[in-house]
């Protein structure tokens, strides 16, 4: 065992220790871990280290905007924050399947914790937690599972699909995807944490299950009915997740939602790579999840911190206006979660619509359900991209003075940058036998990504000439006519004042009008709140389920929060009992 | 919709290109004559007739002359409306007849745009503002906000004896007008030639 | 008719605190209190007017609506209120002012002003009761081709807009030939009416004909009756007009008030109270005028007698206005204006419009408004 190797790993656990006494320590050592972590993990065209970049990213981008958004809460913050950022550090690290329990009960565990100390209302947590164990106790039935099949814990070779059916089922319930409809508990769990902590959930949590998909499904045969079951799931929680994400009035929900669309594309991708059986191909759509997951982890934790700027929950308690660089790091990010360039969600998107097409000329079923699968996919972005306008216009006041910046303005536009800056070297994370170029055209080779499936060219693109023409012909622009021209008068209202603005209700009140029937909006006479049945549902689960824990907790202690306090001990116990046996 | 059209040819052109004379109304048009009667407008004072108090009611001895040029200008028109003028017409407080005029000079038999007087349907797009009726206090208001939202420069006609005089119901509604088309309510026949005439257009 | 405290006849309006019903006034405590529009979460306030394009008066609208859906609307009308100073004139001085109440329909209210003086200080005035139906029959004419025309507009159709325009003026010339003045004024005395009536038939027939014509074509015209059918249906015990024969009520103050004498008039009614119902009833009712113009005959008064107006009493006269009831309360002492009282039809048709509009949409709101023929001028007068 290298020491090196694990000093990333070391020093987070560290962290963890002096975020208790010193939070800026602790956030800014974890932010040096998670550059060391992606120095010593990542590998160009090893496709599955791709995550450990992914998630280094982002654990360094919510630690710096830690630094300053940290402040508003309690002391408790920091270390739960690190501690999830731990379990995940050791999920990636995992080369079995019990250090990568171990990994997903350290990252759950102060997850609940965190939505727990920071809702006064604890139902929000154990629904959280409720649906985590099921996601836990479905991993370890997975891991049994294999040891049957090979005798060991190691991740090796598999012959049938049985460990991947079961591992996909408990890391979908932790991104939210299953059972379909109750996909909600995410959104409502993921909304009750501080906005870093909503980021690092929404971001990297759920990575973590689409890296074990990934992981399970590199060692599994090819399956056509698995893979189009998960396409299925995946498209329903895309088209589900973007009409409630454009919907929603919470904006760190409407996160949550967008997550869970994402993580539909993520899954339905993974269900055309198990599908499949033409290794070029599979190794498109690999890329393509990988890039797509980049964007998506990236970009969603610049949503979540955009959203922690505003320093408020609902678009309606929107009451100031963040500076320049805030709004051009935000419209980065949005673009990206949009599925637009120039960000790097316009490749992800691209080359995850590119695999579906392609997919359709695969004769049969794959072939039917991939042209399906991708036009409402492409759908589901038409609607994320409106969700994601209702962010970038609704969470600024629009007037004229510009606040100061601050380290998480700073933070925010740097996120967006990133995206551009990822999009337009895109080319270099690549495999070779997509990249090419057309020199007749000026496109040298190198630049430009290809797909291409059997003989013929699908689509083409070049990221960085898309930058680069895009950059030249704005700063044209702005060199010939220089700064737009704008002249301020007092709006006519047909002859009397306006005391009427356009607001994100109203912003999203047309679909709610338009799907009825699915969203089922209350209408008419009464309002036009939308109530879902599904929810009332899973709050009955959740209160059954905290029925049962108070029992128990009235056994052992009289306190709720204790009762967290003594499962979090247990549980570490028992992890390390299992690893120290294993 | 191919057989509306087809109907519109077969009507023929019906707009007249000489106002046909003989529908000329009596009232209101230029007054002639000596009188003294005892006008309740005071539209007749030691004998002179004031035609911007006069409200046509036809009571006095002054003759109809059928003389639709009771209008007055006083300045002249700038030189970018040469070409076009786009009206906003105001309604502070009439009766509608002045409303129902004014529309009519758009009317087939008129048809006001061959003269390229158009209707605006906001101030910020006008170049004159056509006020019409008495003085009301919400709507004093809103014309003040409506020459606020116009563009510079503004015309502001005044149109018919409510706007000019405040008629035999109240009070003026402003006190400044570039152009004064007299007449209750003024007929098309006058508010075409008045606003040609400002216009420098012909006829 | 007498201030009593029981409500008998059919509704008309209200006057301040009075209300009127077609065989009594009543007075109420105090005008009661217009409910405030209360807009539920995801509902916005539409604002519209008082002065934009396409609407022919200051009026406001205040539209609640959560998208499309209108989901209520209420009508401002107060912004061009006049005050009318007319208590303590003389019944001339004051006729000048009643004709320019509302000047689209100024034979109407002058007319009917008249009738009440003259119901006042019993004056008999059947000499004049002829003539005064070929005014009002006329200004109905123009009034129901106009309402036609602003339907057509709504609907984008220019075509027959135009031809009904050219039509409107082709009547306003009629009543400027006949009458001296394109709106009556001028034109109406006690027991009298100033006016040249000779070739008045030849001149209404060819009005008619062409009316035909531009009414069978917009019948054909699927287009157009789908956007009127099932728009804006209202159905109300208190309604008036047009508005009410639409939806089935025979109400007509041509056959259920004593103040005009029609010898014989058949009333139009529909049945489904939509916007294409009221087009109808409308349409009909220009048919109907003209004929009642063709048919009535037309007597010189033979007596021109001076009256004397410096007399007492009070009276009342209802008539039918081309929107509805119109009704005039005056009480004159010693030939002056003591107290007057007007119900116009407008009143009635607004809350119609108001109960008519919820679950439309947008588009659908000029035709539903248009329909009725509302003129703010008759609603907003104050008489000081």
């Amino acid at each position: 065992m290298n020491i090196i190797y694990y000093l990333p790993l070391i020093l987070i656990f560290v962290s963890v220790i002096i975020s208790i006494k010193y939070r800026n320590w602790g956030y800014i050592l974890s932010a040096v871990s998670s550059i060391i972590f992606i120095a010593f993990t990542y590998r160009t065209f090893d496709y599955i280290t791709y995550f450990y970049l992914i998630a280094g990213i982002v654990w360094t981008i919510t630690s710096i905007y830690s630094l300053s958004y940290g402040k508003n809460y309690g002391k408790w913050l920091a270390p739960l924050f690190i501690l999830t950022i731990a379990g995940m550090m050791t999920i990636l690290y995992a080369n079995n399947f019990l250090v990568f329990i171990a990994g997903w009960e350290i990252m759950s565990i102060p997850a609940y914790l965190t939505v727990a100390i920071n809702k006064k209302n604890d139902i929000e947590a154990y629904v959280f937690m409720f649906f985590s164990e099921i996601s836990t106790v479905l991993i370890m039935v997975s891991a049994v599972l294999s040891y049957y099949y090979t005798g060991t814990f190691g991740f090796n070779k598999i012959n049938n699909d049985y460990v991947l059916l079961i591992f996909t089922l408990g890391a979908m319930s932790k991104m939210g995807l299953t059972p379909f409809m109750i996909s909600e508990w995410l959104p409502i769990a993921h909304g009750s944490a501080p906005a870093n902590s909503s980021a690092i959930f929404s971001a990297t949590m759920t990575l973590m299950g689409v890296y074990g998909i990934t992981k399970l499904a590199l060692l599994s045969p090819v399956s056509e009915v698995i893979g189009i079951l998960f396409i299925a799931i995946g498209i329903i929680s895309v088209m589900f997740g973007s009409l409630y994400a454009y919907i929603s009035e919470n904006m760190k929900s409407l996160g949550g939602f967008s997550t869970i669309e994402n993580n539909g594309t993520l899954l339905s991708a993974l269900g055309l790579y198990i599908a499949i059986n033409d290794g070029i191909f599979r190794a498109f759509v690999l890329i393509s999840i990988l890039i797509f997951a980049m964007s998506h982890s990236i970009a969603k934790t610049g949503l979540f911190l955009t959203i922690g700027n505003t320093g408020t929950e609902y678009f309606s308690g929107i009451s100031d206006n963040k500076g320049l660089l805030a709004r051009m790091g935000k419209f980065f990010i949005l673009s990206s979660l949009s599925g637009l360039f120039p960000g790097i969600g316009g490749l992800g998107t691209w080359m995850i619509l590119e695999s579906f097409f392609m997919g359709a000329f695969i004769q049969g079923a794959i072939g039917i359900s991939s042209i399906i699968g991708g036009s409402l996919l492409a759908m589901g972005e038409g609607f994320a991209t409106a969700a994601m306008f209702k962010v970038y216009y609704f969470t600024d006041n629009h007037s004229k003075k510009n606040n100061k910046n601050n380290l998480e303005t700073y933070t925010i536009f740097s996120t967006g940058v990133m995206l551009v800056f990822l999009f337009s070297i895109s080319f270099l994370l690549i495999g070779k036998e997509y990249i090419s170029g057309i020199p007749n055209v000026l496109i040298f080779n190198g630049f430009m990504i290809e797909s291409r499936f059997g003989p013929a060219d699908f689509g083409l693109l070049s990221p960085i000439y898309v930058v680069l023409i895009t950059l030249f012909f704005t700063l044209l622009a702005y060199l010939v006519f220089g700064k737009p021209k704008t002249r301020t008068v007092k709006r006519w209202n047909t002859g009397i004042e306006n005391n009427e603005t356009y607001n994100s209700f109203t912003y999203s009140s047309n679909i709610r009008l338009m799907l009825k029937k699915i969203l089922k909006t209350n209408s008419g006479k009464s309002d036009l709140e939308t109530v879902d049945i599904f929810w009332y549902f899973m709050i009955r689960i959740a209160s059954s389920y905290r029925k049962l824990t108070k029992y128990i907790s009235y056994k052992i202690m009289n306190s709720s929060i204790s009762t967290y306090m003594i499962y979090m001990i247990i549980a570490f116990i028992s992890i390390i009992v299992i690893v120290s046996l294993y | 919709m191919s057989q509306w059209f087809l109907k519109g040819i077969k009507k023929g052109i019906k707009t007249e290109k000489n106002f046909d004379d003989k529908f000329k109304p009596d009232y209101p048009s230029r007054l002639e004559g000596k009188s003294g009667y005892n006008c309740p407008v005071n539209a007749i004072k030691n004998g002179e007739w004031d035609e911007n108090k006069c409200i046509y009611c036809g009571k006095c001895d002054l003759k109809p002359t059928k003389d639709e040029k009771i209008y007055k200008i006083n300045d002249k028109l700038p030189k970018m409306f040469k070409k076009s003028l786009y009206i906003y017409p105001l309604d502070s407080g009439t009766c509608g007849a002045c409303n129902a005029e004014f529309n009519s000079i758009f009317y087939p038999q008129y048809d006001a745009n061959r003269f390229n007087i158009f209707l605006s349907n906001t101030p910020r797009h006008a170049d004159a503002l056509l006020l019409m009726g008495v003085y009301t206090e919400k709507m004093h208001d809103v014309m003040i906000d409506a020459l606020d939202a116009m563009p510079d420069p503004k015309i502001i006609i005044g149109f018919g004896s409510c706007a000019l005089s405040g008629g035999i119901l109240g009070s003026s509604i402003n006190e400044k007008f570039n152009v004064e088309i007299a007449g209750c309510p003024p007929d098309p026949y006058t508010i075409i030639s008045a606003i040609l005439k400002y216009k420098g257009g012909v006829k | 008719m007498q201030s009593f405290n029981k409500k008998t006849g059919r509704y008309i309006g209200r006057y301040k605190n009075y209300d009127v019903y077609s065989n009594e006034i009543v007075r109420i405590s105090e005008e009661n209190k217009e409910d405030i529009n209360k807009k539920l979460p995801g509902e916005i306030t539409f604002n519209y007017g008082p002065s934009a394009g396409g609407l022919e008066e200051s009026v406001n609208f205040n539209i609640i609506t959560p998208g499309e859906r209108i989901n209520s609307v209420r009508v401002d009308s107060s912004f061009k209120r006049r005050n009318i100073k007319i208590l303590n004139d003389s019944v001339d001085s004051a006729l000048l002012k009643v004709e320019r109440i509302n000047g689209y329909h100024s034979a109407s209210n002058s007319i009917c002003f008249l009738l009440a003086v003259e119901n006042a200080l019993n004056i008999e005035n059947g000499e004049s009761n002829n003539k005064r139906i070929i005014e009002i029959e006329l200004e109905r004419i123009r009034s129901n081709l106009h309402v036609i025309k602003c339907l057509a507009e709504s609907a984008g159709f220019s075509i027959p807009e135009k031809q009904l325009s050219y039509l409107i003026e082709d009547v306003s010339r009629i009543i400027s030939t006949v009458f001296k003045h394109r709106y009556f004024f001028g034109a109406n005395y006690i027991n009298d009416v100033n006016g040249n009536f000779n070739n008045l038939n030849e001149s209404i027939l060819k009005i008619k004909n062409e009316f035909m014509v531009i009414y069978q074509d917009l019948l054909t015209s699927k287009i157009f009756m789908d956007r009127l059918q099932e728009n804006g249906t209202v159905r109300d015990m208190n309604s008036t007009g047009p508005a009410a024969r639409a939806s089935g009520y025979n109400y007509d103050a041509r056959l259920d008030s004593s103040s005009l004498y029609y010898e014989s008039y058949k009333i139009f009614t529909g049945s489904s109270g939509d916007v294409f119902s009221r087009f109808m009833v409308r349409s009909d009712e220009v048919f109907s005028s003209i004929e009642l113009i063709e048919n009535t005959e037309i007597k010189e008064n033979e007596s021109k007698n001076k009256y004397d107006l410096n007399k007492s009493g009070t009276g009342y006269a209802r008539i039918e206005s081309p929107q509805g009831d119109l009704f005039y309360h005056v009480d004159i002492k010693d030939g002056r204006i003591n107290d007057i009282l007007m119900v116009s039809p407008s009143y009635l048709n607004i809350k119609l419009f108001e109960k008519a509009m919820p679950g439309n949409i947008f588009t659908d709101f000029f035709f539903v408004w248009e329909s009725f023929g509302i003129w703010i001028s008759e609603k907003e007068v104050n008489f000081i």
